[in-house]
């Protein structure tokens, strides 16, 4: 078939991750106009190349990555993928949930050159371990730091020594009342 | 470093030197976040340093007598400050300028700021605000000139000066 050249709405590119990987695409939404796929690990990378293979998604800009953490909430890691087509003018999320205590996400840094920063940063902000990345070192921290600052339950050490001085979410309202 | 540091000169000597050297101040260039925006404003035509002596911008620190530090300083940029600094020829003189540079600013809080640049080399002159006006810098140069023209010339020269900061 040849490919349509024309941008594939959120539900279509849903349907057509569902056609081709059934249950491994976990949910598929539309968000603002984006598509956002939650995946499982095990066929993550092989759902990536075909994004970027199939000639109707092509997908061939790596837009970012990046983690989030739902500890708080009572989740693991997530990891998000942000892809876009250039040709095609589409965008598409992966969400990978990854395990709370050791999370683990396989490298799309052979897919796409440019994941190999962005999961560099995610790992040393939020300590999620790229499986298979080339050079899992430091980027942005200075060597000698140690922890992942961007995790939740990050000790901010001035924090610890001088409690915040201003408002806390939320308290306000019952300063108020 | 020569007859300056071992010799006592006399006054009228003296003030001249420090006359010189307090309206010939080349600036070396520490941008490091939107203070620079205004330390670069303040070279321009508009509120024009050029006027009380200040020249912009040295091309190398070792061509520089003033670092001014405007901007967030992280942990991993304080080295890079601190060799900076140490290629500046004595006598040099440093401004902090903006809040991140004299304490950490709205990033006190953070994993990786630096909570002042005072921590890292002498500052002799801070600038407070975020960011703060051309205006402010001007003062705090004026601040600087004023300290200058104080000094014991054969201390300052051998590095051995270390003289309270002002706080614009």
């Amino acid at each position: 078939m040849a490919s349509s050249r024309r941008p594939l709405s959120p539900s279509e590119i849903g349907e057509r991750l569902r056609a081709q990987f059934g249950e491994d695409v976990r949910s598929s939404d539309d968000v603002f106009g984006h598509a956002v796929v939650t995946v499982g690990p095990e066929r993550f990378e092989e759902m990536a190349t075909f994004l970027r293979d199939e000639p109707d998604l092509d997908f061939d800009y790596f837009d970012f990555l990046t983690g989030v953490d739902y500890r708080p909430k009572g989740r693991g890691f997530e990891v998000v993928t942000h892809l876009y087509s250039t040709r095609l003018n589409h965008h598409v999320r992966l969400k990978l949930e990854c395990d709370a205590e050791d999370p683990h996400c396989p490298t799309l840094s052979g897919i796409w050159p440019g994941a190999n920063w962005h999961e560099r940063e995610t790992w040393e902000l939020f300590g999620v371990m790229f499986d298979g990345h080339p050079h899992l070192v430091k980027l942005v921290l200075p060597e000698q730091f140690e922890g992942y600052p961007l995790r939740k339950d990050f000790a901010l050490m001035t924090r610890e020594a001088k409690p915040w001085p201003g408002g806390v979410e939320g308290a306000d309202e019952e300063v108020a009342t | 470093m020569g007859l300056m540091d071992q010799v006592d000169m006399p006054q009228p000597v003296k003030f001249i030197l420090n006359w010189g050297r307090r309206y010939s101040l080349w600036v070396m260039n520490f941008g490091l976040a939107c203070c620079a925006i205004e330390l670069i404003a303040t070279s321009t035509s508009k509120h024009d340093f050029i006027r009380l002596g200040v020249i912009p911008f040295a091309h190398g620190p070792r061509q520089a007598d003033l670092l001014v530090v405007a901007g967030t300083l992280t942990d991993k940029m304080a080295p890079p400050l601190k060799r900076v600094y140490d290629q500046i020829p004595d006598p040099k003189y440093v401004i902090s300028f903006g809040s991140c540079s004299n304490c950490g600013g709205p990033y006190w809080d953070s994993y990786s700021v630096t909570k002042g640049v005072d921590q890292i080399v002498p500052v002799d002159v801070y600038v407070p605000g975020c960011p703060p006006r051309p205006e402010a810098l001007l003062h705090g140069i004026i601040k600087l000139q004023e300290k200058i023209a104080q000094e014991d010339i054969r201390e300052k020269w051998s590095g051995k000066l270390s003289t309270p900061p002002v706080t614009v």
